[in-house]
């Protein structure tokens, strides 16, 4: 029988994977407008004439916007593969069930209503946006339901409704919101990295790594089901459970990602499909090294974005779209040989 | 089964320590080894904040500003932190603040909030209005060790606007509308810094009151408010004749408003009249001469 | 013989006003070859659906070694019952090998992986339907009867007690049509497997399965005829009968056991040949 995945091959790949990202995180701090040396950060927090800027920019600025990026970049990648599968659609990304416009609805409201909650000293726009994404993609769910069980094509279709919904109300509350505010909010949602303080980072990072985890746990299940439900179901799958499973918890790590960070394009999108062309559909290996290579990914783009137009910044949804277009049709000319699409 | 309740399990933990571990304490303000004999370093974010400290005679302890800050000429010389609308974290770490004043923009609230986190000492003023200004004058006049030059510079500024404000005090009102953007057509409303420089300067805002602070309005409106002087402030600094030309042409199509019958459309510099800061009284008095240029002198 | 599965008065509408099945009951006792027949449309992928309990009758029911099929939980019920559906392409490219373990997926261990018990089930279900060759290839590769073939052999792998197939010679070429018939009573003879199928060839069915279930059409039909009949293929497989489901003429004849039946159609060039041979 040939080889399919074992674990031997699933842990040497992702250690592999994992190596480089820590490779390339520990590389990307070392990167940005300010030059810093390695000696210099060496040398402690303070140094003769005050603090030390080498050390302050790189544990205080550098490390938890790295961090950060990984972050976000795993929980995209991994969830854009649930989706995927979910919906039985590789044009599928984490966004597609209304989680876009659900957090730019949040954050308009929180401007609006001059909200001043804060959770973890986080900005009440990001405590917002994680509500409005996660309710809404339940919203979403609970439309599509009403079209049938399984039915995709209706869940689909509600997503499709909802953004189109949400997108309106969030053009009229734009229109009547004072402007400074709005821009701020505009801004904060076309995606960016802040540093953010550690405790926000370590909450972040359990939520998405226990998400990513139970996502794996699913993921041999998630194969049948990509295949179809009632093969699935005849295999012996409990469908319904799994996809509600799968599903809320990439909803979940997905809006924390959104919280985080605003809406970031294309990582879940072409990460999910590049990996796929390297190394095959089985969601078991698919999915940590969809959300590994979603980590470097965005890494190495909010690096260039930070540097690129130094001392301004690019926000770094430009810089995943445009290196993540070429790069992926590049890796689809090469491969497609090997692959097999359309139903 | 059992493999969800171990991850819950390490999930909660994990939560539980990070937060024994990390709560956000109140940041000291950095110690440092600094030496009391340096002179403090203040990086400012915003031209009308580098126009105070220069006022306030504290030009020599800026080490960092932003690139729109360009007044007064010895600001261009100073190393750049990105710009007011971005500023840069890193450039503003690398120019070594003991003091980092702000603006009350959301970006820079936040830059502050960073700041403050890592230990700097952070300053941030709202200048809405002109009361604010004289406010931000103090506290960043406290906050430097300048109180006397605080003072006195407020003193200078109250004077002058005194003064501008006493020559029309008598006289009534001109309608003035304020364009701060030509297409689609935009205006300083009633609840802004400019309208109250129109009123200081003897004016009154054609346009009543708004929801917005800048509205954009259509044509009915701006035939409605029949304004008597128009003004435009540009930022470009191309010759004041070609620019007022295109002002001219775009206007002729309301020939029915006084302003434009009258012939009564200046351009003016949008640096002097946009920035609430040391200049104020050379803003208003630039207003004050588009209005009464028979008052004021060419 | 005891009844593995019992249909009980299953009736079964897709909207307000199609019906399609109306009071069907009939047991399939255990370990038999059981061939569901008749014509487009009435209803047989859906009774197999109905079978394997991937669709609910709105009226009746299915009993499974006597406990409703409803109230089964999927896992169980997947012990039991394999189905092998019609082919089709999936959308993400799983390898011929990768789909057939899939098969094996209630029985992984905690983190997802096989053991060699199920590698073993997998490399002999690839064995049994001669797709070792290509195991390695993705299945939108394939043509259409290999791709049959591997999603028998998925169903193999399996290893359950009940096969339920919805046509599954439909795309293969004579070889293979009857290569996997032999494949089918062999499993349904040495391991004692109850198998359903689904099937347009009446003469493979004739020769291979022990009992049919001739399914009826609706319209132009007396009203004391029944919807279905059921029993040995020989009693059920007759020339009138067919002709009577098919709305065909039949010639047949007797190869030596089994009877064959060929339908001839006006134009066919012995349609002269009125009548029973043999």
């Amino acid at each position: 029988m040939p080889r399919t995945l074992s674990p031997g091959i699933l842990l040497t790949r992702t250690t592999v994977a994992a190596a480089l990202l820590v490779l390339v995180m520990f590389g990307c701090s070392l990167i940005g407008p300010q030059s810093i040396s390695l000696k210099a950060v060496a040398a402690g927090p303070t140094s003769l004439t005050g603090p030390n800027p080498d050390y302050e920019i790189f544990l205080h600025v550098r490390i938890p916007r790295i961090l950060l990026a990984a972050l976000v970049g795993a929980a995209l990648g991994s969830s854009g593969v649930i989706f995927q599968a979910l919906l039985r659609n590789p044009l599928a990304d984490p966004y597609i069930l209304g989680i876009s416009s659900g957090a730019g609805l949040g954050t308009m409201l929180a401007v609006i209503g001059g909200f001043g909650w804060t959770l973890w000293g986080r900005s009440p726009i990001a405590v917002f946006a994680f509500i409005g994404a996660l309710g809404t993609v339940w919203l979403v769910w609970g439309i599509g339901r009403l079209t049938g069980k399984y039915h995709v094509a209706g869940l689909l279709l509600a997503g499709v409704v909802v953004n189109a919904f949400f997108s309106a109300l969030i053009m009229f509350l734009a229109s009547i919101a004072k402007s400074q505010q709005i821009h701020a909010t505009m801004f904060w949602l076309m995606g960016n990295m802040m540093e953010e303080d550690f405790l926000v980072l370590w909450v972040g990072a359990g939520c998405i790594v226990a998400g990513i985890v139970a996502l794996f746990l699913l993921s041999s299940q998630l194969n049948i089901i990509s295949v179809g439900h009632h093969d699935a179901k005849s295999i012996g799958v409990p469908v319904g459970r799994i996809e509600f499973a799968a599903f809320a918890i990439s909803a979940f790590i997905t809006a924390v990602a959104v919280s985080l960070s605003g809406l970031i394009g294309f990582v879940g999108l072409i990460i999910p499909h590049a990996i796929r062309l390297l190394f095959g559909p089985d969601h078991r290996q698919l999915l940590p090294l969809s959300g590994l290579a979603g980590a470097i990914f965005l890494v190495v783009a909010d690096t260039i974005a930070r540097t690129i137009v130094a001392p301004a910044q690019l926000p770094v949804g430009v810089i995943t779209a445009m290196v993540g277009g070429p790069f992926f049709l590049i890796l689809l000319v090469r491969y497609s040989r090997k692959v097999y699409w359309l139903a | 089964m059992r493999k969800w309740w171990l991850l819950s399990a390490l999930l909660v933990l994990w939560l539980a320590s990070g937060y024994v571990m990390l709560e956000p304490r109140e940041a000291n303000v950095r110690p440092g080894v600094r030496c009391s004999q340096q002179p403090l370093r203040i990086v400012s974010l915003a031209p009308n904040l580098t126009e105070i400290l220069f006022a306030l005679g504290l030009g020599e302890n800026v080490s960092g500003l932003t690139q729109d800050s360009d007044y007064p000429p010895a600001a261009l010389a100073k190393p750049k932190v990105g710009t007011f609308w971005q500023p840069s974290i890193e450039a503003v770490i690398a120019a070594k603040p003991d003091l980092v004043v702000t603006l009350a923009l959301e970006q820079q609230k936040e830059l502050a909030r960073r700041l403050g986190r890592m230990g700097y000492r952070c300053l941030t003023v709202d200048i809405e209005k002109t009361d604010d200004l004289f406010q931000a004058i103090s506290a960043i006049g406290d906050a430097a060790g300048a109180k006397e030059q605080a003072r006195e510079l407020s003193e200078r500024i109250r004077t002058e606007i005194h003064r501008l404000q006493a020559a029309t005090a008598a006289m009534p009102k001109t309608k003035v509308l304020w364009v701060v953007q030509r297409e689609p057509l935009r205006v300083a409303g009633r609840d802004t810094f400019i309208n109250e420089m129109i009123e200081l300067a003897g004016g009154e805002n054609a346009i009543g009151p708004t929801l917005h602070k800048y509205p954009s309005i259509g044509a009915e409106q701006v035939i409605a408010a029949g304004p008597e002087v128009i003004i435009e402030p540009v930022m470009v600094r191309a010759s004041p004749g070609q620019q007022h030309g295109q002002v001219s042409s775009y206007w002729r199509r309301y020939a029915n408003v006084p302003a434009v019958t009258h012939g009564r459309i200046y351009v003016v510099d949008d640096d002097v009249v946009s920035r609430p800061g040391p200049r104020l009284p050379a803003g208003v008095a630039l207003v004050a001469k588009c209005l009464r240029p028979e008052l004021f002198g060419e | 013989m005891t009844a593995v599965i019992q249909a009980e008065h299953i009736s079964f509408r897709y909207g307000p006003d199609q019906p399609v099945l109306q009071d069907i009951s009939f047991p399939v006792q255990t370990g038999t070859f059981l061939a569901i027949a008749g014509p487009n449309g009435v209803g047989k992928s859906t009774l197999l659906n109905i079978l394997a309990g991937l669709l609910q009758p709105q009226s009746g029911e299915v009993l499974l070694e006597g406990m409703s099929l409803r109230s089964c939980k999927v896992q169980d019920r997947a012990r039991r019952i394999a189905v092998v559906q019609q082919e089709s392409v999936p959308v993400f490219a799983f390898s011929v090998a990768e789909t057939v373990l899939m098969a094996r997926t209630p029985y992984f261990g905690r983190l997802g992986f096989e053991s060699e018990t199920d590698r073993e089930l997998v490399r002999q279900a690839l064995e049994l339907t001669g797709t070792a060759g290509f195991a390695a290839r993705p299945l939108g590769s394939l043509s259409a009867g290999e791709r049959q073939r591997v999603f028998i052999a998925r169903a193999l792998a399996q290893d359950t007690p009940i096969l339920l197939l919805d046509e599954p010679t439909s795309f293969l070429d004579l070889k293979h049509q009857v290569r996997i018939y032999d494949l089918l009573k062999s499993i349904q003879l040495e391991r004692h497997t109850t198998i359903v199928a689904v099937t347009h060839d009446i003469n493979l069915a004739a020769q291979y399965c022990d009992e049919a279930l001739l399914l009826y059409p609706r319209g132009g039909r007396p009203a004391e005829y029944p919807h279905f009949r059921i029993g040995k293929t020989a009693d059920i497989l007759t020339p009138e009968e067919i002709e009577r489901a098919f709305d065909v003429r039949i010639i047949s004849g007797v190869v030596g056991n089994e009877r064959f039946l060929i339908p001839l159609g006006a134009r066919a060039k012995d349609s002269d040949s009125a009548g029973r041979a043999g």
